[in-house]
């Protein structure tokens, strides 16, 4: 077994206790939000901001989707919003503990001083994060697919519009579901990887934590702001809630700047890794 | 001889602080040499750099016949930093299985031999152990793998008195075994059974290496002499050992530097009814070196 493994482990096990409540607190949110489809799904237009263009677009749902369908009820309710920024809280607590909450306890200290690697530690360390994050995503994921056909939310809505025609909207597939999850996944790896880069490069627990938050909240407000006027336009970029809300990859399906964060995580890694062997740890 | 630590101009630079200040070290395999120093002189700095958690900004440093950066030389020493945090949900079982494997352990019963004989309840998380016993889990985490090189930072801070006799004893066993020990330290018998010489840091500086001899001649006792009426200082005159006088009322304050058999036969001539005695303490002597009272 390798040093990188041994620390990978050690790490991921003294996360048991904080990974299953988060795990249980994400599902218990789904499965709640699940439950009130078959009650609230003909007021999800109220949800969705009351015909407020500019929340309808912060939204995602200038791009026609119906709020009171199965997959527009999961969108406003889930994946616009409560479920990126759990995912996102929980990777950038996962981003900064990893190397930087340790540093500065000098436990990190303690373990560089056996037989193990500054690389080693690194790595292990990431994929330790990782895996949590993929396991909370997975398992909120994983309870939506269980708990959608007891809820209605796989089953067609027909609705009839006042000129007598009738429109008919798909229920929330697996598919969905998988696509939905794994793009809420990837914009909360964006930011835990950020995390981690500044925890790694800095050492300091409250600059990672600070500066983390600092780009998801700044990330959100920049999006926001840009569905009001077009003079932030040229910045939008450098928000991941642009093609997170704007493709709506629950309902569309997955495209390719859902890449986007796996970049910026290989990226911040390399970052992250050269920075950590070339400078001092801190003291606790 | 083998040099378990060598350090050349060794120099750490903050901004325009120097923690370490061209540190030139030798500490040859199976020696004891303890490194004195105030608080923030350099001591715990120097350690940290040995075992490359800090980067020198000049100079160079040897451990092991290797660098510190070698994670293969970081397995042979075993390490106790002045301040041992370990994750709060771990067990003194956990810690000592966890980074036992970055460590060879040659000897698997030395682990629960040290667990008896430090007293540690091991299956407790470290976040329930009081300060004295999380000190344990360190002591007993840097000697389990009978490492070659012990660095140990303020390794009795925080253990009481028997427990700090229990570690001077296990230091004692280890240095006749072979291990070199490398210890910081301001606790004059923590060093004393053990220690074959001292280095003195301050400001970051070497100011001073002696054996661990030349240092107890530094060492200095003061008795206190309580007599029913007014001696003259002049009546120790002469005396061996005696290195200064004091008046205070019916008593005598002397300075002792060597054998009291002549102080002791002398204040009984004298009718002395009372002695107190009491010994410098390393500070006391450091202080003396610092401030270029104490000779060499």
């Amino acid at each position: 077994m390798t040093a990188a493994f041994r620390v990978y482990r050690r790490w991921l096990r003294d996360r048991v206790l904080s990974t299953v409540s988060w795990t249980l607190g994400l599902i218990i949110i789904i499965v709640a939000t699940a439950a009130f489809y078959p009650s609230l799904g003909g007021s999800a237009d109220a949800m969705a901001g009351g015909g407020s263009e500019a929340m309808s677009s912060v939204l995602g749902l200038s791009a026609g989707i119906d709020p009171s369908s199965p997959l527009g009820y999961l969108w406003i309710g889930l994946y616009a919003n409560v479920l990126p920024w759990t995912l996102m809280a929980l990777g950038v607590s996962l981003g900064v503990a990893a190397l930087a909450g340790d540093e500065g306890t000098g436990a990190l200290e303690y373990l560089l001083s056996g037989s193990v690697t500054r690389t080693q530690v690194i790595m292990g360390r990431f994929a330790a994060a990782i895996t949590v994050l993929v396991i909370a995503s997975g398992l909120s994921g994983l309870s939506l697919v269980v708990a959608m056909p007891m809820f209605d939310l796989t089953d067609s809505v027909t609705t009839t519009l006042p000129d007598g025609t009738t429109s008919t909207a798909p229920g929330a597939t697996i598919g969905n579901i998988v696509d939905g999850t794994i793009s809420a996944f990837a914009i909360a790896l964006g930011l835990a990887s950020l995390a981690f880069l500044i925890g790694s490069v800095t050492g300091r627990k409250s600059v990672a934590m600070g500066g983390a938050v600092t780009l998801g909240v700044g990330g959100y407000v920049l999006y926001t702001l840009s569905s009001m006027t077009s003079s932030l336009d040229g910045l939008t970029w450098l928000s991941s809630w642009r093609w997170y809300v704007d493709d709506v990859m629950l309902i569309n399906g997955l495209n390719w700047p859902v890449l986007i964060p796996f970049g910026v995580a290989t990226i911040s890694l390399l970052i992250s890794w050269w920075a950590f062997l070339h400078r001092d740890l801190h003291s606790s | 001889m083998t040099t378990a630590i060598e350090t050349r101009h060794l120099t750490k630079q903050w901004a325009d602080f120097r923690a370490v200040d061209e540190l030139d070290l030798e500490v040859p395999t199976g020696e004891c040499y303890a490194f004195l120093g105030r608080n923030g002189s350099g001591k715990s700095t120097t350690a940290r750099m040995l075992l490359d958690f800090i980067r020198p900004t000049g100079g160079s440093a040897s451990v092991l016949g290797g660098d510190g950066r070698d994670p293969a030389i970081r397995a042979r020493v075993g390490y106790l930093p002045g301040d041992l945090n370990l994750p709060r949900s771990m067990t003194g079982n956990d810690a000592f299985d966890y980074f036992g494997q970055f460590r060879p352990v040659k000897d698997t019963a030395e682990r629960g031999s040290l667990i008896d004989r430090f007293g540690l309840d091991p299956s407790r998380p470290v976040r329930e152990l009081s300060t004295g016993n999380r000190r344990k889990v360190g002591l007993i985490l840097a000697f389990m793998a009978s490492p070659e090189l012990l660095i140990l930072d303020e390794p009795t801070s925080g253990l009481d008195p028997v427990l700090q006799e229990e570690f001077r004893d296990l230091l004692a066993e280890r240095k006749a075994q072979g291990a070199t020990i490398w210890l910081t330290s301001h606790v004059m018998a923590e060093v004393a059974r053990v220690a074959d010489r001292v280095g003195m840091i301050d400001e970051g500086k070497l100011i001073r290496e002696m054996t661990f001899e030349e240092l107890r001649h530094q060492v200095t006792t003061e008795i206190t002499l309580g007599f029913r009426t007014p001696i003259a200082a002049n009546r120790f005159d002469g005396v061996e050992s005696v290195t200064g006088v004091a008046v205070d009322g019916s008593d005598l304050r002397l300075s002792i530097n060597g054998p009291v058999a002549a102080v002791l036969s002398r204040a009984g001539e004298l009718g002395a009814v009372r002695i107190e005695t009491e010994q410098n303490d390393l500070d006391a002597i450091f202080i003396n070196l610092l401030s270029g009272k104490s000779g060499s």
